[in-house]
């Protein structure tokens, strides 16, 4: 029943996101296809931060350092290098790629707030190399550009200067994205990854190569923020080191808290919910960030699982028989929990 | 039921038998006054989108780092509007201008664009001071083909990420050393040092600078361009060579407190002439920072003090403004005009009103014949203008504005030297032409 719920969901909502170019300009409305694709930009970019803090249990304040790389791939290669779209995108890829690669293999040698310092400072030393690189990045600057074409054959043109081809195209991305992750969690790496959240030491006892395990879920991750910071610097058609900063990955960190860490679709939730309440409440009360701190400290105490755990308790509480509630019957628990509830132990209550 | 009591009830059978008739005069008389309403709505929405309200996005730093400034941006932006709708607006329509607060932030600066354009259906925009913002949020306007002007200073605005749809009345980097090195390297010195935060802002200056001073034969030395985050300028300002006669600096904000306070703690203006430009104490009283700006050169477009500029037109400017002639004190408060910046922000509605009126732009279809109007517009001397007479010209859409040496004298901005636009405009050939860009 609640597998059934959650499939109509999902499906409902990816109607509306397939319909919305339609519907919203029907409505004299397409500024707000633009706010969704930014959504979905920023939902990508907080799925990065949730597989390392949800499922690796890094919490990780310097994946704007990877998103800003993504960025600067796209923008260097467009406006520097005269690349086309795709080599672009595939720039900026590789440089987030190879830049998590080798700030994970010495971030993932330390965890906790150690872990956390450090890809402070990793996302800090990148920042004022961007700012003080004026001739390749622009500095303060940033570089800006004009969008090439996305498929030229002969007179046919498609570019993402069309606002319904630029949206489906992050949809596209960001969908696929998304299913990677899906595919990712739900794989017996997955249940190590999360194994290895739960108790590294036992992880490790049954024959789980922890480092590598944390390595790869940082490198993934990443990845997972440069496509975003790709997307994003397509979407604005220019790179900035201030997205570099480290407080854009604390903006992830609260999207994710928010929506629900460790969740398949958290991200999306919180990054929506306060997308919309900056864009609503930006122009008409510039302290706006408080009610975002009161949203992030209210979630963490009344649904210390964000909004898709509430979503799910509330579903389990709905569909679960009342005889089995009055015996006191296990909450439904989710698969992506299951393999990390055996290594558990006396951890779980 | 109700066909049973009908049926039972001769009263109500009369009464049903008389509904139908009541009914359909009632509906008629109804429906008429329905058709005509709708008819009268639609026609009047369709009159609406030919004759509404012509709207101007303001792109504005409300808050953030550049506030101080974006505070003087929006008052002009907002007596602009007012003067030009008591006027009559704009071809017979009333002017809109829902402003957008950056936060001094390009990330919410080029957000905020697209909602004025989309949202709020701006068709021409007045843009921001702050240049990454600007630089931003041109690709954004072009592709949205709506006119964007940009106010801070960043050359690449009306250069290398120009368009056809980006202007600048103001001055950038380029058009302040054409303006003021030639006359600072007569008068001041010919042995140069710059000093500036190592970001684009600072090296941009040094690049335009160092071209100029070295082609009328001056020296330039190297460079010291300071780490962000930096407080302490000692050590920076202890590797100034012994030799220099003049040393320019490029510092905003706090920073530039700091290097004023601790240059003069080292009296270096006892062994060098100090000059800057009027961005680096903008919208600072000399007062108040202790007189450490005293002595400073500062290349100025627009004078602080009316007597610079003493015509109808600056006094009634700063009247509307509320701030007093000499200092540019807004009365009432400690808050001092950013004035070299923001009259940009005031005489841009002005520009586009004149080039909407002269092209007969009606609707977002006609902006093309609006910027060719724009292009190479010439702009008297004015209350519309009160900066003075000027030229966007044609092909890199930069202003040629007069501009003011002024040094800063017992905390007063005094004028040393009008440079007249011409004199810029002679060292300053036009790098881009946009007219070769389709519309």
């Amino acid at each position: 029943m609640k597998a059934r719920i959650d499939r109509t969901v999902l499906l409902a909502v990816l109607a509306l996101l397939i319909v919305a170019p339609w519907l919203l300009q029907s409505m004299e409305l397409e500024f707000w296809l633009d706010i969704l694709a930014e959504v979905l930009i920023w939902s990508l970019f907080a799925a990065s931060v949730n597989i390392l803090f949800g499922y690796a249990g890094l919490l990780s304040f310097g994946q704007a350092l990877f998103f800003g790389m993504g960025m600067f791939g796209v923008a260097i290669g467009i406006a520097k290098l005269g690349l086309g779209f795709w080599p672009a995108l595939g720039l900026g890829m590789a440089v987030a790629v190879g830049t998590a690669a080798v700030a994970g293999a010495l971030a993932v040698r330390l965890t906790w707030h150690y872990f956390a310092i450090i890809t402070v400072v990793f996302s800090l030393i990148f920042y004022f190399i961007a700012l003080s690189a004026k001739p390749l990045t622009g500095g303060d600057d940033g570089t800006s550009f004009s969008m090439p074409a996305m498929l030229e054959v002969g007179d046919f043109e498609l570019s993402l200067t069309d606002q319904t081809v630029q949206y489906f195209f992050i949809l596209s991305v960001v969908g696929a994205a998304y299913f990677l992750k899906f595919l990712i969690v739900k794989s017996p790496y997955g249940m190590a990854l999360m194994a290895v959240r739960e108790n590294d030491t036992r992880a490790s006892l049954i024959g789980l190569n922890v480092y590598f395990l944390r390595w790869t879920a940082f490198v993934i991750a990443g990845g997972f923020a440069g496509l975003a910071g790709c997307l994003f610097a397509l979407f604005g058609r220019y790179a900035s080191a201030t997205y570099m900063f480290y407080h854009v990955s604390g903006e992830g960190v609260v999207w994710t808290i928010i929506g629900g860490a460790g969740t398949l679709f958290g991200p999306v939730v919180g990054t929506a919910l306060l997308i919309v309440v900056r864009e609503e409440l930006s122009n008409m009360w510039e302290h706006y960030p408080i009610l975002v701190g009161l949203v992030v400290i209210l979630t963490v105490i009344f649904a210390p699982k964000g909004l898709m755990g509430f979503w799910n308790a509330l579903l389990d509480r709905l569909t679960q028989p009342p005889a089995d509630r009055a015996a006191g019957g296990e909450p439904h628990e989710p698969r992506e929990e299951a393999a990390a509830v055996q290594v558990r132990g006396k951890d779980r209550p | 039921m109700t066909r049973k009591i009908e049926k039972s009830n001769p009263n109500r059978q009369r009464l049903r038998s008389e509904l139908p008739r009541r009914s359909f005069l009632q509906t008629a008389l109804a429906g008429g006054a329905v058709a005509s309403t709708a008819y009268l709505s639609l026609t009047r929405d369709l009159v609406a989108k030919e004759s509404g309200p012509i709207v101007i996005g303001h792109q504005c730093e409300l808050t953030g780092g550049f506030s101080s400034w974006g505070y003087w941006h929006d008052k002009c932006a907002k007596a602009a509007a007012t003067l030009i709708n008591e006027g009559g607006g704009i071809a017979g329509r009333k002017l809109e201008v829902p402003v957008v607060d950056t936060e001094s932030n390009p990330a919410a600066g080029a957000r905020k664009l697209r909602s004025l354009i989309q949202r709020s259906r701006a068709r021409f925009v007045v843009g921001s001071v702050h240049s990454g913002i600007m630089l931003a949020s041109i690709p954004i306007a072009t592709e949205l083909k709506t006119p964007y002007f940009s106010a801070g200073e960043a050359t690449e605005a009306t250069g290398s990420r120009g368009s056809r749809y980006s202007f600048r009345t103001g001055t950038d980097t380029y058009a302040l050393a054409a303006a003021g090195a030639p006359w600072a390297f007569k008068n001041l010195g010919k042995n140069w040092t710059m000093i500036f935060p190592d970001y684009a802002w600072g090296h941009s200056h040094h690049q335009e600078h160092r071209k100029l001073i070295e082609s009328m034969g001056g020296k330039v030395n190297d460079p010291i361009a300071v780490p962000l985050g930096t407080k302490d300028l000692v050590p920076y300002l202890a590797k100034i060579p012994e030799e220099t006669e003049v040393l320019f600096s490029v510092f905003f904000g706090a920073l530039s407190v700091a290097f004023y306070t601790q240059s003069k703690a080292m009296k270096l203006d006892e062994k060098m002439k100090m000059y800057s430009v009027s961005g680096t104490i903008e919208a600072i009283h000399p007062k108040a920072i202790n007189g450490a700006a005293e002595g400073v050169f500062f290349l100025e477009n627009f004078p602080r003090p009316l007597e610079y500029k003493d015509d109808e037109h600056h006094k009634k400017f700063i009247e509307m403004m509320n701030i007093d002639p000499v200092h540019a004190k807004e009365n009432g408060s400690d808050r001092v005009m950013a004035k070299s910046h923001a009259w940009q922000s005031y005489e841009n509605f002005f520009v586009l009103k004149k080039a909407i009126e002269a092209s007969g732009w009606q609707r977002k279809k006609d902006t093309p014949g609006a910027i060719e109007a724009l292009e190479g517009l010439e702009m008297e001397n004015s209350l519309a203008h009160p900066q003075g007479a000027k030229l966007l010209r044609g092909e890199d859409h930069s202003g040629m504005i007069d501009c003011y040496m002024s040094q800063v004298v017992n905390d007063k901005f005094v004028v040393k030297r009008r440079i007249p636009r011409a004199e810029m405009e002679a060292l300053l050939p036009p790098r881009y032409d946009f007219r070769k860009q389709k519309l």
